[in-house]
C-alpha cells in the first residue's frame, strides 16, 4: 500500500496519456483524473510525506496540513469544472498544458522545501504560457512572450532569494521567513518579489491584464485560478503578518477597480478584478491574525470558483459571437439568457451579495481589519466592494446582455459541456454561500465568525443596493470606448522599445564613429612611419590648402597636387595594419609592465 | 410586458428594498445589542451614504484619470 500519493503527480503523469487516447475515452479519462485526485485528497491525513535527503538537504514533496489541504481541495474541485468546460476542445496540447499547469500548482501547495517549490513554480509558468500561445494570434504570441519574460524575471528573483537564504541559514525548509529592514533580510526581499510577481501586486501586475485576455477561451479559465492563488498560498506560508502586505493589498484592491472602469475588453475587465480580489487576500495575509488568515484562505477558495464562473460566462460570449469588446456587444439576452443568469451568480458572488460565496469570505477579511483597528484599510476595502459590484455585477452584464434594444449579432447558447461546467460552478458558489460551515470546517484555524449577523447583512445590502442607483444614474458614462488603457507594462512595451531604438541608432552610431576615428588615426600613424617625409609634406600641404584657399584662390592649384601626392602614397590593406598595431600594443604593454616591475619590484604589492 | 413597465417595476422593488434595509439598519442599531468598531458605523445608514458617494467617486476619478492620461488609441502599441 502506498503511504501517500502526490495529487500533483496524478495530473502531471496523467497528462502524458491524454494524447494517446481518443474521442469519448479521452473525455472520460480527463474528467476521471480530478475525481481520482479528489479521492486521494479526501483520504489524506496531515503529516510530512515523500522526504528525500539529497546530500546535505532534504527535499519534501508532501507537507500536508490544513492550509495546504484547503488550497489543494479548491484546485482539484475547480480543475474538474474547468476540464468539463474545456471538454469540446480538439487540441490535445491544450489539455496537456492545462493538466501540467494544475499539477505544478498542486506541487507548489504541497512543497515543504524551497527547491521543490521552485521546480513546480517554473512548471506552472511554462505550462500556463502554452495556454496563452494556443490562441495562435499575433496578439497572443506577443502577450505570451511578455508574460514569460516577466515570469522568468520573477523566477530568477525567487531563485536568487532561495540561494541567499540557503547560504545564510543552511536549510532549504520552506517556513516563515525573517522580516525586517536591513541588509540581513535581502534573501527575504528577493523571495518576496518572486512571490509578489505571481500574485500580480502593482507595479508588478501588468502581465496579468496583458496576457489573460489573449489566452484561449478555455485556457483563460484555467489561468484565473492557479498562478495568483498559489502565490497567495506561499505568501501565507512565508510572509504572514508583514505590514507592507496590508498596504500593497489595499492598493491592489482599488487599483483593479479603477482600471476596470476604463476597460473595453470583457475579459480584461474581469482580469483587473482578479487583481482587485487578490488584493483582499494579500491584505488579509498582511493583517495576519487567525481570522485574517482564515479569511484569505476562504476568499481564495471562493474566488477561484466565482472567477472561473465569470470567465466561463465571458468566454461563452466570445466563443459564440467572436467579439470581446463592449463597443461591439449588447442585447444578447435574447439569445443567451441562460449564460446571463449563470454569469450573474458569479457576479453576485464576487460582489459579496448575501447568500453567495463571496459574502461569507470577503466580509471575513474586512471584519479582521476592523478587529485589528485599521480604519483606513476597512474603508478602502469597502470601497473596492462597491467598485466590484459596479463593474462585474452591473457594467459587464448591462453592456453585454442589455444596453441595446436589438442584439448586435446573432448567437446561441454555448455547447452543453460549457453550460454544465458553469452550472456546477454556480451551484458550488451558492452552496457555500448558503452553507458556509462546509467551507469553514476546512480553514486552517478554528472559525469564530458569524457571516450572517444582521449588521453584516444589512450593511452589505445597503452598500450594494445604493451602488445600483449610482450606476443607473451614471450609466451613460460607463459605456465602453474604443481605447486601450496604459498600465505599468508601458515600461517594457514602450520605454523598452525606445531603449532598444536608442541602442540601435544613436549609441551604435556613436560607437562606429569612435571606431572610424581610431582607424583613421592608426592609418595615419602607419602612413607616417612608412614615409615620414612624404606624409608630413602631404599633411602640411593639406592644412595650408584648407586654411589659405579662402584668402587666395590660387591655392586651389595646390589641391590638385595633393590628390596626386596621395595617389602616389598607395595605402596598404587594413588587415596587415591591424596585426602590426596589435603587436605594437603588446610590446607597449610589456614595456609598461617591465617599467613597473623594475621600479616596484612586483606588480602589486 | 413592455420594457418601460418592466423597468418601472424593477425600480419599485429596488427602492422598496433600500427603504427596508435602511429601516432594518436603524432597528438593529437602536433596538438590539449593537457593537460599532468605528465611529462612523454609529451614523444611521452609513453604508448607503458611503456606497453612493463611493460609487460616484470611483466613476468620476477613474474617468478623469483615463481621459487625461491613461486611455490611448487601440493601435498605440503597434
Amino acid at each position: 500500500m502506498i503511504e501517500w500519493l502526490h495529487p500533483g503527480l496524478i495530473y502531471i503523469f496523467g497528462a502524458l496519456l491524454i494524447p494517446v487516447l481518443k474521442g469519448r475515452w479521452q473525455k472520460a479519462y480527463m474528467l476521471m483524473l480530478p475525481i481520482v485526485a479528489l479521492i486521494d485528497l479526501t483520504f489524506m491525513t496531515e503529516g510530512t510525506y515523500w522526504s528525500f535527503p539529497v546530500s546535505d538537504y532534504v527535499l519534501t514533496f508532501g507537507r500536508v496540513d490544513k492550509l495546504s489541504l484547503i488550497f489543494a481541495f479548491v484546485f482539484v474541485i475547480a480543475s474538474f469544472c474547468m476540464t468539463l468546460y474545456a471538454l469540446h476542445v480538439k487540441e490535445n496540447g491544450q489539455h496537456v498544458a492545462a493538466f501540467l499547469y494544475i499539477g505544478g500548482a498542486l506541487g507548489v501547495v504541497f512543497a515543504g522545501d524551497l527547491f521543490s517549490l521552485y521546480i513546480f513554480w517554473e512548471i506552472m509558468a511554462w505550462a500556463s504560457l502554452c495556454l496563452i500561445w494556443y490562441r495562435k494570434t499575433k496578439a497572443s504570441s506577443e502577450a505570451g512572450f511578455r508574460y514569460i519574460m516577466v515570469h522568468l524575471f520573477g523566477g530568477i528573483c525567487l531563485l536568487a532569494g532561495i540561494i541567499l537564504y540557503v547560504q545564510s541559514t543552511g536549510s532549504i525548509a520552506f517556513n516563515v521567513f525573517d522580516w525586517g529592514l536591513g541588509w540581513g533580510y535581502v534573501a527575504s526581499y528577493f523571495i518576496l518579489i518572486g512571490f509578489l510577481i505571481n500574485a500580480a501586486v502593482p507595479p508588478l501586475h501588468a502581465w496579468l491584464a496583458d496576457a489573460y485576455p489573449e489566452a484561449t477561451i478555455t485556457g483563460a479559465v484555467f489561468l484565473t485560478a492557479f498562478t495568483t492563488k498559489s502565490a497567495v498560498y506561499v505568501l501565507i506560508r512565508g510572509f504572514p503578518n508583514v505590514e507592507l502586505l496590508i498596504w500593497l493589498g489595499v492598493i491592489m484592491a482599488l487599483y483593479g477597480v479603477v482600471f476596470a472602469v476604463l476597460e473595453n475588453d470583457i475579459r480584461r475587465l474581469l482580469a483587473y478584478h482578479i487583481i482587485s480580489q487578490v488584493g483582499y487576500m494579500v491584505a488579509g495575509v498582511g493583517i495576519g491574525t487567525a481570522m485574517a488568515i482564515n479569511g484569505a484562505s476562504a476568499h481564495a477558495f471562493c474566488h477561484i470558483l466565482y472567477k472561473a464562473l465569470l470567465f466561463m460566462g465571458a468566454g461563452a460570449v466570445i466563443e459564440m459571437t467572436g467579439r470581446s469588446k463592449f463597443t461591439e456587444l449588447g442585447g444578447l439576452y435574447k439569445y443567451m439568457p441562460l449564460t446571463f443568469w449563470l454569469y450573474m451568480i458569479g457576479a453576485f458572488s464576487i460582489s459579496g451579495v448575501p447568500l453567495f460565496n463571496g459574502f461569507v469570505s470577503k466580509t471575513m477579511i474586512v471584519e479582521s481589519a476592523a478587529g485589528s483597528h485599521l480604519p483606513l484599510v476597512w474603508l478602502m476595502l469597502e470601497c473596492a466592494s462597491i467598485g466590484t459590484f459596479l463593474h462585474t455585477g452591473l457594467k459587464v452584464p448591462y453592456l453585454t446582455w442589455f444596453s441595446r434594444k436589438e442584439p448586435v449579432v446573432e448567437a446561441k447558447e454555448p455547447p452543453t459541456n460549457m453550460l454544465a461546467a458553469m452550472g456546477i460552478t454556480a451551484f458550488l458558489c451558492v452552496f457555500i454561500g448558503v452553507y458556509p460551515q462546509a467551507l469553514y470546517r476546512l480553514l486552517p484555524y478554528t472559525v469564530e465568525y458569524a457571516p450572517y449577523a444582521p449588521a453584516h447583512v444589512i450593511g452589505m445590502s445597503q452598500l450594494l443596493l445604493i451602488t445600483f442607483v449610482g450606476f443607473w444614474a451614471l450609466r451613460s458614462k460607463l459605456h465602453g470606448t474604443p481605447t486601450i488603457t496604459l498600465d505599468t507594462d508601458w515600461f517594457y512595451r514602450k520605454a523598452g522599445k525606445r531603449f532598444i531604438w536608442f541602442c540601435e541608432k544613436p549609441l551604435l552610431k556613436f560607437a562606429t564613429d569612435i571606431d572610424k576615428v581610431m582607424k583613421d588615426l592608426a592609418n595615419s600613424f602607419i602612413r607616417f612611419s612608412r614615409n615620414p617625409m612624404a606624409a608630413s609634406m602631404i599633411l602640411i600641404t593639406a592644412t595650408s590648402t584648407r586654411l589659405l584657399t579662402p584668402f587666395n584662390p590660387a591655392y586651389r592649384q595646390k589641391g590638385q597636387e595633393l590628390v596626386e601626392a596621395r595617389k602616389q602614397a598607395v595605402e596598404e590593406p587594413m588587415e596587415k595594419m591591424s596585426i602590426g598595431m596589435g603587436v605594437l600594443l603588446v610590446l607597449l604593454f610589456f614595456a609598461f609592465y617591465l617599467l613597473i616591475y623594475l621600479t616596484h619590484g612586483v606588480l602589486w604589492a | 410586458m413592455g420594457r418601460r413597465i418592466k423597468q418601472k417595476y424593477l425600480f419599485g422593488i429596488l427602492y422598496a428594498c433600500i427603504a427596508m434595509s435602511l429601516i432594518a439598519g436603524v432597528h438593529v442599531q437602536f433596538f438590539t445589542h449593537f457593537h460599532a468598531d468605528f465611529v462612523w458605523q454609529e451614523i444611521p445608514g452609513f453604508s448607503a451614504i458611503y456606497g453612493f458617494f463611493g460609487c460616484v467617486a470611483i466613476i468620476i476619478i477613474s474617468k478623469a484619470l483615463g481621459h487625461h492620461w491613461l486611455q490611448k488609441e487601440e493601435d498605440y502599441y503597434d
